[in-house]
């Protein structure tokens, strides 16, 4: 499912210009990380994708759908959003209710939300804590069930916003696994985040946005090396990106596999 | 332009209107005689006021309501207070006038016909006096809440003696409300992009509501928690003996108003009783 | 003297059978600047609690052993005490906020009008904390209108101004942005270095390499580790059980196995320490052997 963004504009209520012209077109089943300061428009630009925010002027079409022409409910079948608290979504009696929310919504047949709910409950490593009232779990383990919550939507499009804040570097490995797995299936996952390394380990293409236009858009390894440029908007490279940097390597790498293959190479 | 859009952008700019009133407090600041009163000053003159009102001669309420709007003019909040008042308190207090005119029993003397329903002098008359007593009661509560910060009114009571935690829970819920509003619009945008109706019939709308107040509910409570922590961290529950930042005048004139209207008040309701 | 000792102490929460301290001995010297790491779950935040007088306090629960903190001893006293000697902030910066005040000048006066400071000294105080944390600018503004960095930042000048002895931190950055980290690791980094008695838990390993004395990695409950961070921060034990092991230190670990890194050299854990390790035929360091 493809989404085309044209000329998207977006001024807030009291003239706040959130996105001057926004114009880019992701494929199916692409990863794209989206980086830039807090204000930059991130979360702007990622709430037009299922309506939620419908833009001033431009368009923004997920598949053949219009966002200005159909509800967010409906859209919410192609789009999923994993929203930044867990505990703005939770409120059902146990994980499993919660987990099928999502699906039921979607009005699918009972069948198919069992399936689904199971499968979402075993990416994130919930299976046996489906009678476990989500409350009852610590906020490290509710972000995975709000994550699980959408997934078990099975839309082809998963939008992820900030998932590693406060969180632990188990939990993120969790996480890195469960969107490799979304990967293998085709599905498209866009994620907004502060942690590049993160970004740099899992997604294959960023966008860095700086006060509501596109800074940089390419490849993980094109657009991460750009030290000076990503500093207008507040990020720093990676961490080994930054020592290949450091250490003058030719190659801009963005993981500890490409960091020793290029250094064998630099050092030789 | 689509409709749907226009519905999403009226919507949008209604709840940003909204929360901007209730953001900074209802206060307004200015330099007036009401500004510069003490706060309990103030308080004192609201319930004469209402017991002027209520508990005295009928005739008193109609009275009071030109003095009450001059007050606004006197408290530099004319523009404010008419606001309050064309938006709020006349739809109120018109309505009840002509539900009251219509439905009060024990009329005598016609006025006129309107429909099936008959309309007396007497219900009017009955109608106005209640409706005038209303409005000097809200009237006088808004006069106070825009020339007093809440802060100053709350720290005042505390030094007089008011327990803290119920000056806490007062001015926090205050502030809280325009983050619960913000809470509650995220809250809403998540479980919609969980395929939440929230726009189609009036029945799933009304099923929408579980989803939508049980995440406000609970994550207040995740939040009431650390916060009782925090403000127990700077010695809220402290036996000692608590200063404040601020020191609050209360002048001789104020003492003596206080005391002039208690007077009033007294002599109001005695001669009333006395009278009748 | 320790200015922080706790010996053989155990916690659980009420109405639960897990221990979430098992058996932890820890002294600090005052001055010290002390970083906690470990995963979720490790009980770095019930330390934090427990350092600030919570647990047991305001958690209830079992706890056994002895906890003793700036002179003050557990079992022997109240949660007031407490508040005196020992400063807690932690992750959410928004529930810090203590929504009884509407400027940040009062939210940091709040603290002192509960202790019953009398006024001409509160305004001064104030000032003197509003300007070591760097946010006199903020002083007008609602506490409301901030950004998270400039909310963490007012949190913790309205606990330095109640002039604790010791500053006790639960992942303070974990919810900021990357300008609103740099702002309150600038602010936390000063008050280190002005002698204040600090334990931060926390997970951005780099940063504690470059500016904690010492590093205590917890485990299930238990002190793993207890020592300098390059010691502690490169140590194979951490591996498997969910610390976030700086990627230096791994990539150094692996470059070792390939025979890329000197076998003799400490592994790094900042981008210095790595550039310096990974830079073929260095200049030798007159300081160390090369």
């Amino acid at each position: 499912m493809r989404i085309e963004i044209k000329d998207l504009h977006y001024t807030y209520p009291g003239d706040v210009k959130a996105l001057k012209g926004i114009s880019l077109t992701i494929e199916s089943g692409e990863q794209v990380a989206i980086v830039g300061q807090n204000g930059a428009g991130k979360t702007t630009l990622v709430k037009h994708l299922n309506g939620l925010l419908q833009p001033t002027s431009g368009s923004v079409l997920i598949g053949e759908w219009s966002t200005t022409e159909e509800t967010v409910a409906k859209l919410a079948s192609r789009v999923g959003y994993v929203f930044q608290n867990p505990d703005e979504q939770l409120f059902t009696k146990n994980v499993h209710q919660e987990v099928s929310f999502g699906p039921k919504n979607l009005g699918y047949e009972s069948e198919k939300v069992e399936a689904l709910v199971e499968d979402a409950l075993t990416l994130t490593k919930l299976s046996d804590q489906k009678e476990t009232n989500p409350y009852d779990l610590s906020p490290t383990w509710r972000k995975m069930v709000a994550l699980a919550s959408i997934i078990s939507m099975d839309t082809p499009i998963i939008i992820f916003d900030e998932p590693t804040t406060g969180q632990d570097a188990a939990n993120i490995e969790r996480m890195a696994n469960a969107i490799a797995a979304l990967r293998e299936r085709g599905k498209t996952v866009i994620t907004i985040t502060h942690d590049i390394d993160f970004c740099a380990e899992n997604f294959e293409r960023v966008i860095a946005l700086a006060k509501g236009k596109v800074l940089l858009d390419g490849s993980a390894n094109a657009v991460l090396g750009q030290e000076e440029i990503l500093a207008q908007t507040y990020v720093d490279p990676p961490q080994l990106t930054r020592l290949g940097l450091r250490l003058g390597m030719k190659e801009v790498v963005r993981n500890q596999e490409e960091f020793l293959n290029a250094y064998k190479k630099h050092a030789a | 332009m689509c409709r749907r859009r226009k519905y999403l952008l009226l919507h949008f700019s209604l709840q940003v209107r909204f929360t901007m009133n209730l953001d900074r407090s209802f206060y307004v600041p200015a330099k007036s005689i009401l500004h510069s009163l003490n706060p309990l000053t103030k308080l004192t003159l609201v319930f004469a006021l209402i017991s002027f009102a209520f508990f005295s001669f009928p005739w008193m309420a109609p009275v009071l309501i030109l003095p009450v709007f001059i007050m606004g003019f006197v408290g530099k909040v004319q523009k404010q207070y008419l606001n309050v008042f064309a938006k709020l308190i006349l739809p109120a207090i018109g309505f009840m006038f002509i539900m009251q005119s219509l439905f009060l029993p024990g009329g005598e003397t016609l006025v006129f016909k309107f429909s099936i329903f008959d309309i007396y002098t007497e219900t009017i008359r009955t109608a106005f006096l209640t409706v005038s007593r209303i409005f000097v009661m809200i009237s006088s509560f808004t006069l106070l809440l825009l020339t007093t910060h809440p802060s100053e009114l709350m720290s005042d009571l505390t030094g007089r003696g008011l327990p803290g935690q119920f000056a806490y829970v007062i001015i926090s819920t205050l502030q809280i409300i325009p983050q619960m509003q913000a809470k509650a619009q995220t809250i809403i945008a998540a479980q919609r992009s969980r395929g939440l109706d929230t726009q189609s019939t009036f029945r799933k709308r009304v099923g929408a509501l579980v989803p939508l107040v049980g995440p406000l509910v609970f994550g207040s409570l995740v939040e009431v928690e650390e916060r009782a922590i925090a403000i127990e961290a700077r010695g809220f529950t402290s036996n000692r003996t608590k200063t404040s930042l601020y020191e609050i005048p209360d002048s001789s004139f104020d003492k003596a108003l206080r005391w002039v209207l208690v007077l009033l008040v007294i002599i109001s309701i005695v001669s009333r009783i006395w009278l009748s | 003297m320790a200015i922080v000792n706790l010996k053989n102490v155990t916690y659980k929460y009420p109405l639960t059978d897990t221990l979430v301290l098992d058996g932890i001995n820890l002294q600090i010297e005052e001055g010290e600047f002390v970083a906690v790491v470990g995963p979720n779950g490790a009980g770095k935040s019930t330390l934090c609690y427990m350092l600030a007088g919570f647990v047991p306090h305001f958690y209830k629960g079992e706890l056994t052993g002895t906890v003793e903190v700036a002179g003050v001893e557990t079992q022997e006293s109240s949660l007031n005490e407490w508040v005196m000697n020992v400063g807690l902030a932690f992750q959410n910066p928004f529930n810090q906020i203590s929504g009884a005040k509407y400027t940040v000048f009062e939210e940091i006066a709040f603290g002192l009008e509960n202790i019953g400071v009398p006024r001409k000294d509160m305004k001064e105080r104030v000032e003197r904390a509003l300007e070591m944390t760097g946010i006199l600018d903020l002083a007008e503004r609602s506490p409301y209108s901030l950004s998270g960095g400039q909310q963490q930042r007012v949190a913790l000048t309205s606990i330095l101004v109640m002039e604790p002895k010791v500053l006790v931190l639960d992942e303070p950055t974990s919810q900021m942005d990357p300008i609103g980290t740099r702002e309150v690791f600038g602010v936390i980094r000063t008050m280190a270095e002005r002698g204040m008695t600090v334990v931060l838990a926390e997970h951005k390993m780099e940063w504690i390499a470059q500016f904690a004395d010492r590093v205590i990695a917890l485990h299930e409950g238990k002190i793993l580790l207890d020592g300098k961070p390059g010691e502690v921060l490169t140590s194979e034990l951490l591996d498997g059980k969910g610390f976030g092991i700086s990627r230096y230190t791994s990539t150094a670990r692996e470059a070792q196995e390939q025979s890329l890194w000197p076998n003799n050299k400490n592994l790094p854990v900042t981008l210095d320490e790595a550039v310096e390790g990974f830079t073929p035929n260095p200049s030798p360091s007159p300081l160390k052997g090369g």
